[in-house]
């Protein structure tokens, strides 16, 4: 497998870790809620088809991806930094800590 | 042509008489390089140019080996990497290679090859009693034969089968050889030196695009080193030799012959292994045996050409029953005439090639057996002329002879019985695709009804085929379709290409009515030989309900082991079809995988051998300690000096003791540099430590220290370290040896995709600095000697947990931080790491005065155990920070990584094993690590089970063996004896549980 | 302090591994030529989020170099600015010392920690350099996808490496944490015997 850094270029899976799904997203601060957490931990999908997950780039630029790939082909659609979704997320409301 | 490979120089010499099957000219071996080689220890000569089978072959060598289960003799079927029988034992010694095949093994001068699977000679095997007993290894056998009584399975049954079975013997010595991985990269890469192949690689290569050619042959041009075909005038070779020309003057294509590609991998990556020294005796000085390429193209022309398919009749498995193409391999390229009276069995027009090429050479041909009823009359007359004998409509019921054919039994087409002497039988049943390759990611190929065989269906992204692999089995075909897909490969990598007009060649007819078995056939009729799987196994397989093609392949071994039924595969399902009454289709077929052709595992692992199976990683004090006798261990991939011997001392125990012993009396230095060390800066650096610790830092003030404890999010340990904080919004943070890169990764996580607002900069130090840990009573009066005046080291400006940075050495930077794992008054002094070897030695030279001694990680750990400091075995993944006893510093006030999820049921439970400390009450027991608490008295069972000893260690302290472990409410349980109980190594100690800190439990030492 | 001066002498990163002289084939010219770099200063400069802009021009005030892309490596002489992360940069000089005050110079802009220890620099050259180094690095090294300018960071041999190239020689540079060079070496050797290796003194 090849994936796009979107930093580095095309590298071989090699360079990379995986994580998972990339749409839970952690019940942050003392509010949140052990079910909410539980959720955020243990609950996932398991989808045939297009599923957006993280992946890490520990061989190469130390960045975390968020990668869109289909289950069923590996095919690899858009790879993006985990960071800039991740703060284009921390605008929208918080109490949204849910599936996305 | 021959001499583009390149070859050691060898005496020119005149060869007996002793090829008694060469031809008088032609073909493409160098009829001035004899080659000796030994077979079964007989000497025998051939050509440079030759693989071992033409080279046996043109001596008359008909028998070969043995098959797999009922031990037939066997023979050479074909003449490339599909050969299921001709497998043979290559080299001798360290350098023996089992299951190679004949018919890939390029000859050399000395080859050794010797037959395998067959006792106590090749002629004479007392297992081939095994084919008299045939019924019971029929379809299935080790699921049905050996059930009962079990007991004999590891006595009997299996020792039988695995003498009995098996093909050749591993080396028993290390390969003295090397081997090694390399990366290429190109826009198009074909896959595949025929005439498909290399047009493909002629129209993209002179586009200027990057081109990548493999070909698993020595010689570059597939199907037209084998055929005697003409091209715009030219011969077949000839033509070969000019694209070869013009494509090696091509600065960006690079042909790699003797090059199998093995496996397709998604996103365009591919593996192949290039054969580099497979064909000389010993590999040059400095050449690695075999090279495994990673192959990364945009585009990829599949040219892999096609095999030839066997007719399934009786006793086609006898030696000298070959493939019809391989007959002419064997004739036109190598020279080597098929026997003395060759007969064809055909399906196809192309079967009666055959014929054409013996006639061509002088020989005489005994029959033509056409299993068509129409046979084209030029055919016929053509075949008549060479003196063969027609059966148009006819099939090869049955084969005579023992060792090797003498005749066969032809039923004609009015139903009679036919015997006509032969000593060799080519049989053409039309050509299979090599649809391998293209379903390596779960494509599945299609059936095509115009060739009756399976092509590529729905091909990997970026893949084309061409020629014979995509089913257009003409040489015409295969010379359009290159150039065309060649050219647009290239097109797509956005360079102009155009596809020059496809040459001219000679007529050809694919005409082809294939024969999937043969009525009645007398004997066994084999469909895989490799697996001794015969149609009759097939029937079986499907009265026994066995019938979906995956089953068939299980239940029967059809199209397992080295060849992977690339002879065998649609034999087998055209049979299966048959008794089902479904169409070929229907059936389905298994789904292929790489490899292609066994890749030797020594392949795959390249450099990384031996100890170099994985990278070491150095402390900075390598070079003292490997100049006094330090002894290591391995801890991840750090080599740590475990223990540094004196003379005098006899055992490791002995030195630990001594260095414990030190440290706690006088004072010891440890390399401690294979911790993480994360540099950690910004705004938010406080607030992002809090985050990710589970204890609070938001009184840390600037020079201190504090000890930092991790959790996963699930609430469990990930790991502890400390953090420094050297200025306001400066801290470095350490993580344990094992750990370190883990919970790099995890910050990353946090830093990135939980809190990307934070202002956090974070980067790895931990190579810079050397670490060292001074420690004992005499540690400050030591490294007064080392730091630069004008740091005070007293108690009152630097106490415990203080952290700062100072210079050392007139002027080097340093950090110092007063940290103690072992319990004692201790510093960790880091310097850059080029001055770390400086630094180790001039502490040393400072606390001589002192008695100071070097110590390893054995000592760190007794000490951390005596201390009762979890480490590795406790922080297992599977403990909270309530077991471990470190509930009391988790924080109450701020979120923090794990926070929610510890609270959990299960994860609270009082009955939960808790960290405490174990002594034998018999002092001079001694405990072992992964000893199992029973209550005294209980019988052991799983319920009985109340924790685990994770650690122990003698105690130079204590003079007895000591343990930490988790046992469940430990901690309210002080004074009680149980049971470590370890029947694996005989151990059933009583012990008592106590505190986890057997030494210094105040902690007075450190603070001193 | 007389003492110093002979005690605390540093050792360079590839002494105990990488010998000088001719390694692997000894007839012809060696294919690679391999330089250790010691004594270099190394500082990882990691941008404050938002403060990239004036960072680079506290950097060219500096360095006199432009913060490269991702992916691309400036020099100026010997002293180069290498990206080596998002948002994160390599400076390199030539000799400890070079790099002093960087730290200041850009305060509240990024931070900067000291990396001249930490990572181990060979410097590879000669004909036969980029075959040598496609053996390991995954990465396209081709002059159309790499060249002068251009780095990555990757691995050799499962080892973490930065490489860089510094001119179309080609002339490559290889960083790679320090306590890893023994291995990285043993790779190295083995991979350039075939074309004949010539070890450099350090410099």
């Amino acid at each position: 497998m090849r994936i796009r850094c979107p930093y580095c270029g095309e590298r071989d899976n090699g360079e990379f870790s995986y994580l998972g799904d990339a749409a839970p997203v952690r019940p942050d601060g003392m509010e949140a809620s052990a079910e909410a957490m539980h959720d955020y931990v243990y609950l996932r999908d398991n989808r045939a088809g297009e599923i957006r997950e993280l992946w890490y780039h520990g061989a190469g630029c130390r960045a975390w991806l968020v990668v869109t790939r289909d289950t069923r082909t590996h095919a690899i659609g858009e790879v993006a930094p985990a960071r800039d979704i991740a703060k284009a997320r921390a605008v929208t409301p918080a109490g949204s800590a849910s599936h996305a | 042509m021959l001499d583009r490979t390149p070859d050691f120089p060898s005496p020119v010499r005149e060869v007996g008489p002793s090829q008694k099957f060469r031809t008088a000219t032609g073909g493409l071996i160098d009829r001035r390089r004899a080659r000796d080689f030994t077979f079964d220890g007989r000497t025998l000569t051939g050509y440079h140019g030759d693989t071992l089978a033409s080279a046996l072959l043109v001596n008359g060598v008909r028998l070969v080996g043995r098959s797999f289960k009922y031990h037939r003799p066997r023979g050479i079927l074909s003449a490339g990497s599909e050969e299921p029988n001709a497998l043979v034992e290559l080299r001798s010694g360290s350098r023996r290679e089992p299951n190679t095949r004949a018919t890939m093994a390029e000859l050399y001068e000395g080859l050794e090859a010797t037959s395998q699977n067959r006792w106590p000679s090749l002629s004479m095997d007392a297992l081939s009693v095994n084919a008299l007993l045939s019924p019971i290894f029929a379809a299935g056998f080790y699921y049905k034969t050996f059930m009962w009584p079990a007991s004999l399975w590891e006595k009997l049954y299996e020792p039988m089968i695995r003498r009995a079975a098996g093909l050749g013997r591993a080396a028993d010595a290390p390969d003295p050889d090397t081997y090694e991985h390399a990366h290429a990269h190109c826009d198009v890469l074909v896959i595949g030196g025929g005439p498909a192949g290399l047009s493909a690689a002629l129209t993209a290569g002179r586009s200027g695009a990057r081109v990548i050619l493999v070909d698993e042959d020595f010689c570059l041009g597939g199907r037209l080193l084998a055929e005697r075909r003409e091209i715009d005038g030219v011969s077949g070779p000839e033509w070969v030799e000019q694209a070869v020309a013009e494509l090696k003057n091509l600065p960006e294509v690079r042909l790699l012959s003797r090059t199998t590609l093995f496996g397709v991998y998604d996103h365009g990556a591919y593996g192949a292994v290039e054969r580099v020294s497979d064909h000389v005796a010993v590999p040059a000085p400095h050449a690695p045996r075999q090279r495994l390429w990673r192959i990364v193209a945009k585009r990829a022309v599949l040219a892999a050409g096609a095999i030839e398919r066997p007719h399934v009749f009786g006793g086609n498995d006898r030696p000298g029953v070959m493939l019809a193409g391989a007959v002419r391999t064997y004739l036109n390229r190598y020279g080597v005439l098929p026997g003395e009276a060759p007969a064809v069995f055909t399906s196809s027009d192309d079967g009666w090639r055959t014929v054409a090429d013996i006639a061509a050479a002088g020989g005489r041909v005994a029959a033509v057996v056409d299993s068509r009823l129409d046979v084209p009359v030029p055919l016929r007359r053509m075949a008549e002329a060479a003196g063969a004998q027609v059966v148009a409509g006819g099939q090869v019921i049955g084969t005579r002879g023992h060792l090797a054919l003498s005749g066969i039994d032809v039923r004609d087409s009015y139903g009679s019985t036919l015997r006509i002497a032969c000593d060799t039988l080519a049989m053409a049943n039309g050509w299979n695709p090599v649809v391998h390759l293209d379903s390596h990611l779960s494509r599945r190929p299609v059936w095509d009804e115009a060739i009756h065989g399976f092509v590529p269906g729905q091909l990997p992204t970026g893949m084309v085929a061409a020629g014979a692999a995509s089913g257009r089995l003409t040489l015409s075909d295969a010379l359009e379709s290159g150039a065309r897909l060649g050219a647009e490969a290239a097109e797509s990598c956005d360079f102009r290409a155009t596809a020059t007009a496809t040459p001219r060649t000679d007529p050809e007819s694919t005409a082809h009515t294939p024969l999937w078995r043969v009525a009645k056939p007398k004997g066994k009729a084999f469909v895989d030989f490799q697996n001794d799987v015969a149609a009759s196994d097939v029937e079986l397989a499907h009265r026994e309900g066995f019938r979906a093609v995956e089953l068939l392949k299980r239940y029967t071994t059809l199209g397992m082991a080295t060849d992977q039924g690339k002879t065998s595969n649609l034999a087998g399902l055209s049979i299966m079809a048959e008794l089902t009454g479904q169409k070929i289709p229907a059936v389905g077929t298994t789904v292929f995988r790489p490899p292609f052709t066994p890749v030797a595992i020594g392949a795959f692992a390249g450099h990384h051998r031996g100890k170099e199976f994985r990278a070491t990683r150095h402390v900075p004090s390598h070079a003292w300690c490997l100049e006094n006798n330090a002894q290591f261990l391995e801890t991840g991939l750090w080599l740590r000096p475990a223990y540094f011997p004196r003379a005098g001392e006899t055992d490791w125990l002995q030195t630990v003791v001594r260095e414990v012993e030190t440290v706690r009396g006088k004072v010891g230095l440890c390399d401690v540099s294979t911790f993480g060390k994360i540099d950690i800066q910004g705004r938010d650096a406080l607030a992002f430590i809090e985050r990710v610790c589970a204890n609070p830092f938001g009184t840390l003030k600037v020079g201190r220290s504090r000890y930092a404890l991790l959790l996963r999010e699930d609430g469990f340990v990930l790991d502890d370290g400390t953090v420094s904080r050297l200025a306001d919004s400066h801290f470095v943070m350490t993580a344990s040896t094992a750990n370190a890169a883990r919970v790099m990764q995890h910050l990353e996580f946090c830093r990135q995709w939980l809190w990307p607002a934070l202002d956090v900069q974070m980067v790895s130090v931990s190579e810079q600095w050397a670490q060292y840990a001074v420690a004992g009573p005499r540690a400050r009066d030591v490294l007064r000697r080392i730091v630069d005046p004008g740091f005070d080291l007293s108690n009152e400006a630097f106490p415990f947990l203080g952290a700062a940075e100072i210079t050392v050495g007139g002027g080097i930077p340093a950090r110092l931080f007063r940290i103690s794992f072992s319990g004692e008054l201790a510093y960790e002094i880091a310097v850059p790491a080029g001055y770390g070897d400086a630094a180790w030695r001039a502490i040393l030279q400072a606390g001589l005065p002192y008695g100071i001694c070097p110590y390893g990680a054995e000592a760190l750990s007794v000490m951390r155990i005596e201390k009762g400091h979890a480490a590795g075995a406790e922080i297992n993944g599977q403990t909270t920070a309530r077991d471990l006893a470190l509930g009391g510093m988790l924080a109450k006030k701020k979120d923090y990584v794990g926070r929610l999820m510890k609270e959990r049921p299960a994860l609270t439970d009082p009955d939960r094993p808790i960290l405490v400390g174990f002594r034998p009450v018999d002092p001079s027991q001694r405990l072992r690590a992964g000893a199992h608490f029973l209550a005294v008295g209980a019988e052991p069972s799983l319920a009985a089970d109340e924790g685990t000893m994770t650690s122990v260690a003698y105690s130079p302290s204590l003079k007895h063996w000591i343990g930490l472990g988790l046992i469940r409410r430990g901690h309210e349980r002080h004074g009680e004896r149980v049971r470590a109980y370890d029947p694996v190594r005989g151990g059933d100690v009583e012990v008592e549980i106590g505190a986890a800190a057997f030494v210094d439990p105040a902690g007075e030492r450190m603070h001193g | 302090m007389a003492e110093h001066a002979t005690l605390w002498r540093p050792r360079g990163a590839w002494d105990l591994y990488a010998q000088a002289g001719r390694h692997g084939r000894r007839e012809g010219p060696a294919g690679v030529t391999v330089t250790p770099r010691e004594g270099l200063a190394l500082m990882s400069v990691t941008a404050v989020d938002g403060a990239e802009d004036r960072l680079a021009a506290a950097i060219r005030d500096r360095l006199s170099l432009s913060l490269p892309e991702p992916g691309a490596a400036l020099f100026s002489g010997e002293t180069g600015l290498i990206w080596s992360g998002p948002g994160q940069w390599l400076a390199l000089a030539p000799a400890r010392g070079d790099l002093d005050g960087l730290g200041a110079a850009v305060t509240a802009l990024a931070a900067v920690a000291d990396q001249s220890d930490g990572r181990a620099v060979l410097r590879l050259s000669g004909p036969d350099a980029r075959r040598v180094l496609e053996k390991g690095v995954s990465v396209d090294l081709h002059p159309r996808r790499f060249g002068p300018g251009r780095t990555a960071v990757t691995s050799v041999a499962h080892i973490g490496v930065q490489l860089w190239q510094r001119d179309d020689g080609p002339t490559y540079e290889i960083a790679v944490a320090r306590s890893f060079a023994g291995s990285l070496w043993s790779w190295l050797e083995e991979a350039a015997a075939e074309f004949g290796c010539e070890m450099r003194a350090g410099g």
